[in-house]
């Protein structure tokens, strides 16, 4: 078969997605948990009783028993690393400095996990059950997005 | 093969949902046919999931990130997707899995979320047509539709005057459910023969509105049925479905061949032998007016071109001697594309069940007939459904 080397000398169409963006709704949890985030600088979950699972952030159901959760509770900033990846180079293959470290936090034995970064702390120091904390922007930066949270670090 | 009966229906309102994700849609929907099946989540064996092209909500995999809000996790799950015709497909697809005699209860859950693609919904429709011969023309859908209507009109000498009684008795229809979003109980013939006009023949009030919302089905074997809900047995007694040829420049655009062939499926399925006697209401899918008419006849409700007719009789409405799109229709409820399994699927039930309410038809119907349309405007599903 011919090897096709300049795709443009070929017959065809040019095409784009028309979409120009997407409006994504955080939801009515969502709403919550962001607005506790930026005004408060509060990380909030949503319990369910009889499951016996906290979820953040939080959700208006339970997934596995399906009860409307309207018990909201302050989980603190505090947690620990169940997992996490570095990055050293990004998508292109130029080097990051410093390196990405992204960790899933747990917030306790019964609650779900929340992604993020790590920060302050070197790759090599880096152990799954370390305790981090979560490190905010200042209030006037916040914008009720997960990105408020900078990142975890280490609790010295 | 096992018997399989609709046991809880739900939906949501039919509107712009800014506040709530599309999960947050599926779990209200969701919840509310469980707690009319009398069922808990629990006790769900499997469940279909249906909503229609990624492109709308701008996640890709839609399926499976709606999947906790659909009761789906840890549960055998799939999503099914026909476009439009997903209303009636995903419930055909909850039937099979109970028929088959691998489940006892299935919750169906579809949803849609248009209002995510900016600047519109359209923008999506937009890149559905053949990359090299339609879109270079930068067809819509209202256009294409356009050609269809001016076919089916000139074809069987249907007048325009009639065409829009469909949206009148429709959106009068839909002032009676509290999930509508476009009930007008005032709306005349001549407002919409004066619409503004979108592509004439088609004008503003000859079309439904993009929508988001959810719908949910629960069904169960018949053993199960008639354990927790032995007052009101609904069956699903046939199911068809039926696509024709990729190119719409290729197809008869007056008459719905396709959609006869899926209707003959489920009829025979049933036992049907004359439809025009033995179905009692209709459901057929009306995202415009034009084609609630096509699609009576293309369910064998009535000859090609009598639909018409029978709408300027009367006999399609909510007290006439075959009621069609009681609940309002996708023109007078709203057009979450997959959602409308609410007011396909879920009316025929609630009707047959004597549940509809202020809807309830007067003819106290024994079997009826829903159907959706869809994929590249080629494709129908049809479902069948008895009372005993």
């Amino acid at each position: 078969m011919e090897k096709i080397s300049k795709p443009t000398e070929i017959k065809h169409q040019l095409g784009h997605m028309e979409v120009d963006h997407y409006h994504y709704t955080v939801g009515l949890a969502g709403e919550r948990f962001f607005t506790a985030l930026r005004e408060e600088g509060k990380l909030l979950g949503a319990r369910c009783e009889s499951c016996g699972v906290t979820y953040i952030p939080p959700r208006i159901y339970c997934e596995e028993c399906f009860a409307e959760l309207d018990e909201y509770v302050d989980l603190g900033l505090e947690g620990e690393v169940r997992s996490f990846t570095i990055a050293r180079i990004d998508r292109d293959g130029r080097p990051l400095d410093p390196p990405e470290i992204r960790a899933l936090i747990s917030f306790g034995e019964d609650t779900t996990d929340l992604l993020h970064l790590l920060g302050e702390v070197e790759p090599e120091e880096v152990y799954i059950g370390m305790e981090v904390e979560a490190v905010l922007k200042p209030k006037r930066e916040r914008e009720g997005k997960v990105t408020d949270i900078r990142y975890f670090r280490p609790i010295k | 093969m096992k018997e399989v009966a609709v046991v809880g229906a739900g939906m949501t309102l039919f509107a712009s949902r800014m506040m709530e994700t599309g999960k947050e849609l599926c779990w209200e929907a969701a919840k509310q046919a469980l707690d009319e099946a009398g069922l808990s989540l629990q006790e769900i064996d499997a469940v279909i999931m249906g909503t229609a092209p990624d492109a709308f909500d701008g996640i890709h995999k839609k399926g499976e990130n709606l999947l906790d809000g659909a009761g789906g996790a840890n549960k055998p799950y799939m999503r099914v997707y026909t476009g439009g015709g997903t209303a009636v497909m995903t419930p055909i697809a909850g039937w099979w899995h109970i028929a088959s005699g691998m489940f006892d209860t299935v919750l169906v859950v579809n949803e849609e979320k248009m209002s995510s693609a900016r600047p519109h919904a359209q923008s999506v429709f937009a890149h559905i047509w053949d990359p090299i011969l339609d879109r270079p023309l930068r067809p819509n859908l209202v256009w294409i539709f356009a050609m269809e209507m001016q076919r089916y009109m000139h074809k069987y000498n249907v007048r325009k005057e009639d065409i829009a009684l469909v949206s009148v008795k429709n959106k009068r229809n839909a002032v009676d459910h509290p999930c509508a979003q476009l009930a007008d109980p005032k709306i005349t013939v001549e407002d919409v023969l004066n619409s503004e006009p979108m592509a004439l023949p088609v004008r503003r009030l000859d079309i439904s509105p993009p929508s988001d919302g959810a719908s949910a089905l629960v069904l169960a074997s018949l053993d199960v049925a008639r354990e927790i809900c032995p007052d009101r047995i609904v069956t699903i007694d046939g199911v068809g479905w039926c696509i024709d040829t990729t190119m719409w420049t290729n197809r008869d655009l007056a008459f719905p061949k396709f959609l006869a062939r899926a209707a003959d499926q489920a009829y025979r399925m049933a036992g049907i032998k004359d439809p025009k006697k033995e179905i009692h209401i209709a459901e057929p899918y009306d995202p415009f007016n034009y084609k609630e008419l096509q699609h009576m006849e293309g369910l064998l409700l009535c000859e090609p071109g009598e639909a018409a007719i029978l709408t300027r009789e009367g006999v399609t409405q909510r007290d006439g001697r075959l009621p069609v799109c009681p609940s309002g229709g996708l023109l007078g409820v709203g057009n979450p594309i997959a959602a409308t399994m609410g007011i396909k699927v879920g009316e025929i039930y609630w009707q047959l069940a004597r549940k509809a309410g202020k809807r309830q038809v007067r003819n106290d119907p024994v079997t009826g007939v829903c159907q959706a349309w869809g994929d590249l405007m080629q494709f129908s599903s049809v479902l069948v459904m008895r009372r005993r």
